[in-house]
């Protein structure tokens, strides 16, 4: 006997039909680049230190850097902002 | 009408072997969610299918009864069990439920949903010996349904958006209720502003459960400062963003239970007790302030049998416990015992 059943899901998981992946530049020089910072332990001091370790190696274009308010929830509308304005490509880590 | 997608399978073997194909269950086998079923699931809470239940705006989902009502069916549920599938999908989409951040979490934690009022014994949602573990049809599906929702409607699978480091079995489901008749307190939900003869569920965000042991102490006090000292001695991470909202929750069994029974102390008593230890500053690794913002976010539930004297503690990960009641068209009593 044949079984007719609902899909449980809101869409295939791993796939959009809006969204793409900006393609991995080639090298970071003229790159701005945007720090997302999560606020958990010493990320700070440690995206501080891969900046300037970036800026050692390469010549980026220039830094945004932002500070989440909050661990656990985005950036506040106008770190977006800044990020979406003003970077070309973005680090963040992920913890917690 | 249902919008979900459809599919025909030539049985209910070909439908599992492709559900799990799909990446439809949690590793374990589910039931078809045939049309007919799920618009007797929705009957039962009245809904429609395209009402919101809430979303995850980080994630641009949007959950509908339809969605719980499917994956409600696949959990195992019974239709009448339906209304606390929404009560309970409801409170952990509530924003400071923090779903984003709590179902993503390299940590992994888990949904603990405690359920209280007259609906434990209608549909038999155990709270007392062993309500913590399998056996309970209702305990179990319950909290997998929350969990089905979780990973096939706000996309948290291993590997996309689930970045749990391990994961842990609570993820599979963890429901239970309130042992209420246990003696005289004052149930969860009537201290969160409900009606005795209401029902609800509270969901509580769980980084890590222990246990606060202690078959040593002989009275009240001794058994609070033994779960003061196994809190503080994990600790937990709080976020600006709960405010002064975060709570713990202890589940307190029948052999800690008693003391206070006998010596007549009051949730509110051991609440007050409890907040200032617990507020403490920090004094070394193993011992540290939990700070909560005040008193009554300490959330006492009694559960369990007799014989271990433990309390469990559920510290949470970056979400408050959200109460929400459960909404019904039809009281229909299932007469089943929870014990």
């Amino acid at each position: 006997m044949s079984i007719v059943a609902l899909d449980p899901t809101s869409g295939p998981i791993g796939e959009s039909t809006d969204r793409r992946l900006a393609p991995r530049p080639v090298s970071l020089a003229g790159e701005r680049l945007g720090v997302v910072v999560n606020g958990l332990g010493y990320c700070e001091r440690f995206f501080d230190a891969l900046i300037e370790e970036l800026l050692d190696q390469t010549e980026l274009g220039g830094v945004v850097k932002v500070v989440k308010s909050s661990v656990s929830v985005p950036p506040d509308p106008g770190d977006w902002s800044r990020l979406t304005e003003g970077a070309t490509v973005a680090i963040t880590g992920f913890g917690g | 009408m249902l919008h979900a997608p459809r599919d025909e399978w030539p049985d209910p073997d070909a439908f599992l072997e492709d559900a799990y194909e799909r990446g439809w269950t949690d590793g374990l086998p589910v039931v078809p969610a045939t049309p007919e079923k799920v618009e007797a699931f929705l009957a039962t809470a009245g809904l429609d299918p395209e009402t919101v239940l809430g979303a995850v705006p980080t994630r641009e989902v949007t959950v509908t009864a339809e969605h719980a009502a499917i994956n409600a069916v696949m959990a195992g549920c019974r239709p009448e069990y339906f209304p606390v599938v929404v009560a309970a999908v409801r409170a952990h989409l509530d924003e400071f439920g923090n779903c984003h951040s709590t179902t993503g979490t390299l940590s992994g934690a888990a949904q603990a949903l405690i359920v209280n009022g007259p609906i434990r014994q209608e549909l038999g949602i155990a709270s007392g010996m062993g309500c913590l573990g399998p056996g309970f049809r209702a305990n179990a599906t319950i909290g997998r349904a929350l969990r089905l929702v979780i990973r096939n409607v706000c996309r948290s699978v291993p590997g996309f958006l689930d970045r749990a480091t391990f994961s842990w079995p609570l993820r599979y489901s963890f429901c239970f209720g309130e042992d209420e008749e246990a003696g005289d307190w004052v149930p969860l939900h009537v201290q969160r502003g409900y009606e005795p003869e209401q029902s609800t569920v509270t969901v509580q965000s769980v980084m890590r459960m222990v246990s606060a042991w202690d078959s040593t102490s002989r009275d009240a006090t001794g058994v609070l400062d033994s779960i003061v000292a196994e809190t503080r001695y994990h600790g937990f991470n709080g976020d600006e963003f709960l405010g002064d909202g975060t709570n713990i929750v202890y589940i307190m069994g029948r052999e800690h239970q008693r003391f206070f029974f006998e010596e007549g102390w009051s949730k509110a008593q051991m609440q007050e007790y409890l907040w200032p230890r617990l507020d403490a500053e920090t004094a070394g690794l193993h011992d540290r302030r939990f700070k909560l913002g005040h008193p009554e976010n300490i959330l006492l539930v009694a559960a369990g049998g007799a014989g271990m004297a433990e309390t469990w503690i559920l510290s949470p990960h970056l979400a408050r416990a959200i109460t929400r009641p459960v909404e019904r068209v039809a009281h229909t009593p299932s007469g089943r015992s929870a014990h």
